[in-house]
């Protein structure tokens, strides 16, 4: 009987509604783009991605591209399962995307061509310095807002896809989409390019709102396509089917 | 205060039910409080059960007020409240470390992850759900979704080998909710005086 699942190694997550929607993690080295709305609890799952990683010894790498990490760390949901020894230890790094343009002298509103490749070099460097087997950047919209034209950030995405691949490190890319937006990303290239795509949004069901998440795509591996509703508590992120009997949802 | 023969029926009805188990509690509006003795008091504080109460009848500031004055330890109960948000009664739950909000009895999702949450955080070995009651939730959700949540609810305790007490009220069930429950349950009790 062929595996359900492929012959894929796997990357757990450590959530474990996702790891079953994806029957048993995001298959290794994958650059998936983590969508939704504000509000809709992408940093969090994000984090918490990295925070199982770290926990089971794989060294993992925050990129915070609109928040000062300090801030970050201080509005994080009180996990049972973090320890900010963690970051002491350097098995959890956070590094900001604004000291790293300065530090790579990108002053300019729009990054050209040559420094998408330093950018990606230097990302690929630290990963590979720091041994990183994870990695989220928060968000790559914004990354994407200094791009500007389509073709330079499919560029983007695809040399640091590879770069991050090639390293052996699984990622994930937030990106930002309007709240009634039917598409995936901002720039509609994020999602081409990507290995996998984890949709999470608000749905409005009778004055109710639900935030739910939804794997839309994910290659090298069998997923459901259903849609979740999530909760964000402190043993982490908790999902469950969407209830579907007299639902006047989309 | 409360008939001491219909509590020690139900809690020796209950005894007898194996880890996984989802039973039908069916009872008058006169015999609540005898059956919240019965399981609360004589079964799941007997056995050292953490009890995870659903209320979607009464706020758990009332319902944790009727336990203490019956004298029952509520110090192994954790409730999810599904009708104070809506009430916007919310500043009690704020406070106690034992209650959680759910915005309103429409949410069976929402219900589904707190009973989740509570669940994982628990270091009981046994676990006990009780949903109090259904012909409240039935007041605010379709026969549709709440037969789909039930459903789901139990099949997911079931795994986790929690029991679950899902308790409704004689006089305002309908066979149709009486089917509903029938149907996740593997046996039904009925709250009643014995002959």
């Amino acid at each position: 009987m062929p595996p359900r699942t492929g012959d894929r190694d796997r990357c757990v997550t450590g959530i474990d509604g996702l790891d079953t929607i994806l029957y048993g993690g995001i298959p290794r080295d994958n650059t998936v783009l983590l969508t939704g709305s504000c509000g809709t609890g992408k940093t969090s799952l994000a984090l918490e991605y990295l925070i199982h990683g770290a926990v089971s010894g794989e060294n993992s790498l925050f990129i915070s591209v609109t928040e000062n990490s300090e801030k970050l760390l201080m509005n994080i949901i009180p996990y049972k399962f973090f320890d900010r020894e963690l970051i002491k230890s350097g098995r959890l790094v956070f590094v900001d995307m604004p000291a790293m343009y300065e530090r790579l002298g990108m002053t300019k509103a729009e990054l050209s061509m040559e420094e998408i490749d330093l950018l990606v070099a230097a990302i690929g460097s630290l990963v590979k310095e720091l041994g990183i087997r994870r990695m989220v950047m928060d968000s790559i919209t914004s990354v994407c807002y200094k791009l500007k034209t389509p073709e330079k950030i499919r560029d983007f995405i695809l040399k640091l896809s590879k770069t991050l691949s090639d390293l052996n490190c699984t990622s994930i890319l937030v990106s930002e989409v309007a709240a009634q937006s039917s598409a995936y990303s901002t720039f509609g290239v994020e999602e081409a390019i990507s290995d996998g795509i984890v949709l999470m949004a608000n749905m409005e069901r009778r004055g109710d709102l639900l935030r739910t998440l939804q794997v839309i795509k994910m290659r090298g591996t069998m997923h459901s396509r259903a849609k979740y509703v999530l909760d964000l508590t402190p043993v982490g992120v908790l999902l469950v089917p969407l209830l579907k009997g007299g639902s006047a949802g989309t | 205060m409360t008939d001491s023969r219909i509590a020690g029926n139900v809690a020796r009805q209950l005894n007898e039910l194996p880890p996984g188990s989802a039973v039908s509690l069916q009872m008058s509006v006169d015999n609540y409080l005898d059956v919240m003795s019965g399981v609360i008091d004589l079964y799941a504080g007997k056995r050292d059960m953490d009890t995870i109460y659903v209320t979607a009848t009464i706020s758990f500031e009332a319902i944790k007020r009727v336990m203490q004055a019956l004298e029952i330890d509520t110090s192994r109960v954790y409730f999810v409240d599904c009708i104070s948000h809506i009430m916007m009664g919310t500043a009690a739950a704020q406070k106690d470390e034992h209650a959680s909000l759910v915005e309103s009895p429409t949410m069976l999702e929402n219900v589904m992850l707190k009973v989740e949450y509570l669940l994982r955080r628990s270091q009981s070995k046994e676990k006990l759900v009780v949903i109090d009651s259904i012909n409240s939730l039935a007041i605010h959700n379709n026969s549709w979704i709440l037969s789909e949540f039930l459903h789901i609810l139990v099949s997911g305790l079931r795994v986790k080998e929690a029991r679950t007490i899902i308790l409704s009220v004689e006089e305002h069930s309908t066979p149709e909710i009486a089917n509903m429950v029938n149907l996740v349950c593997d046996s039904g009790i009925r709250a009643a005086k014995e002959e």
